[in-house]
């Protein structure tokens, strides 16, 4: 089994995404669509502000990205990038670095286990 | 029901979208504050809003601010998206003009609940306003004819003659009165009487443009104001008034009665500043000689002059008694 079935660590909490989309399969791929679609630019601009110490559009960033990886069940990242948006916004600049590497490892399968998903879930 | 999603989240509108168009509304979307605005302000607009509270151009509480000020429009009933948890965050946003809040990811059967409390709500505004509505008309005009009341039919007087003499314009006050209408209501009863008084209320709209004004003076008396009216047309205008109460006879359920009406007429450019109840007056003289003349006809009020009868030729079976 891989992980888009459960089995291992599964970045997405499928049942509860499932769940959130009514067991809609048609919109889970529509979400799963714009969320591949988005996400790697939202990741590449959070790793520009980071590196740029510009703690504001860090916030507003990881702030989106929280919203994102929540409405998609990808629980802990968006609890990664929760505690991003907190230290960008309270300006500790230090610690920035640090989280976003945490969060960049958090979310390295995601996209890789959304093609796997949705690549099962084709006809 | 319409409702408005405004999220800069293309996956967050998308899911909202969805389900709520599963729950058969009538979704419109936008991504920035600025546009939910827009859309909030059109005419016929969605009166349900569902605000993501960061958004580009304008956030969430900007929005709820901006539709807040405008208290002429229908009340939309504003929610606000947030994964912002702290009371702070929720205080400022409720103070912002929202009217409640949900917390990101929402929960589908959650977010159903709460837009049913404000269709209750918007539910609550339209009969209150559908109430206020009928109560400034029956504040304002006769129960009978649905003309305006004297009160109104009087103070609409009192501006159109000052704005006349503002503007140096000409406005023509019409004082009519039903011939014998005593006897309608002594011959036939009431009920008759007041079908006349309906007639006689709708012959008199259908004689007058949209933008003048008809009101219910006193029993079978009519109190009309034409709004910048030559002083030409305005003698004209009043005998088409007399003919077109004297022309039919009136359907009644006594059977067609024949009415007349006695008419004075007043220019306010022949009068200069005098006020409303003096010219009230002169009017009334004027009505009270055309039913001195034989009734049926017009007469002119003017200053400084006798009565003049304005002609009005009666071709044979124009009066019907």
């Amino acid at each position: 089994m891989n992980k888009a079935n459960g089995s291992e660590a599964s970045c997405v909490n499928w049942s509860e995404l499932l769940a959130r989309v009514d067991n809609d399969r048609e919109l889970l791929c529509d979400l799963l669509s714009i969320f591949k679609r988005e996400f790697p630019e939202h990741l590449q601009a959070l790793r520009n502000a980071v590196a740029c110490n510009d703690s504001a559009l860090a916030a507003r960033v990881s702030h989106t990205l929280k919203g994102m990886l929540a409405n998609m069940a990808v629980t802990k990242a968006a609890d990664y990038a929760s505690r991003l948006e907190r230290l960008a916004r309270a300006g500790e600049i230090a610690s920035l670095g640090g989280a976003f590497d945490a969060f960049e490892k958090e979310v390295q399968g995601l996209l890789p286990e959304m093609e796997s998903y949705t690549a099962e879930a084709r006809p | 029901m319409k409702i408005l999603i405004a999220d800069d989240d293309a996956l967050s509108r998308r899911l909202l979208e969805k389900t709520l168009e599963r729950a058969a509304y009538a979704v419109t979307t936008v991504a920035d504050g600025r546009r939910a605005v827009e859309v909030l302000r059109k005419p016929d607009a969605p009166r349900l809003a569902l605000l993501d509270w960061m958004m580009p151009e304008l956030d969430g509480p900007g929005v709820c601010r901006e539709i807040r000020k405008h208290r002429e429009q229908g009340y939309v009933y504003m929610i606000l998206l947030t994964s912002r948890e702290s009371k702070e965050d929720i205080v400022a946003g409720l103070e912002s003009g929202a009217d409640d809040y949900l917390v990101k990811p929402f929960d589908a059967d959650e977010l159903k609940a709460r837009l049913r409390t404000g269709e209750r709500i918007l539910h609550l505004e339209d009969r209150l306003v559908e109430a206020r509505e009928q109560m400034r008309f029956k504040a304002t005009h006769d129960p009978l004819t649905f003309l305006w009341n004297r009160g109104v039919i009087m103070d609409l007087m009192g501006r159109e003659l000052t704005r006349s003499q503002r503007e140096h314009g000409c406005a023509a006050v019409i004082l009519g009165d039903l011939d014998h209408f005593k006897n309608v209501n002594d011959t036939h009863g009431h009920l008759v009487g007041d079908q006349v008084l309906r007639e006689v209320a709708r012959r008199l709209l259908q004689s007058v443009r949209s933008y003048d004004f008809v009101g219910r003076y006193g029993g079978e008396e009519f109190l009309t104001l034409l709004n910048n009216c030559p002083p030409a047309s305005a003698l004209v205008r009043a005998e088409e008034i007399r003919k077109a109460i004297c022309t039919r006879p009136v359907q009644t359920d006594a059977g067609p009665l024949g009415i007349t009406m006695s008419l004075g007429v007043l220019l306010s450019c022949d009068w200069g500043h005098r006020p409303a109840d003096e010219l009230l007056r002169e009017v009334d003289a004027a009505l009270y000689a055309a039913k001195t003349a034989g009734r049926n006809c017009v007469m002119q009020a003017k200053p400084d002059e006798p009565r003049e009868r304005v002609p009005t030729p009666q071709p044979a079976g124009e009066r019907f008694r």
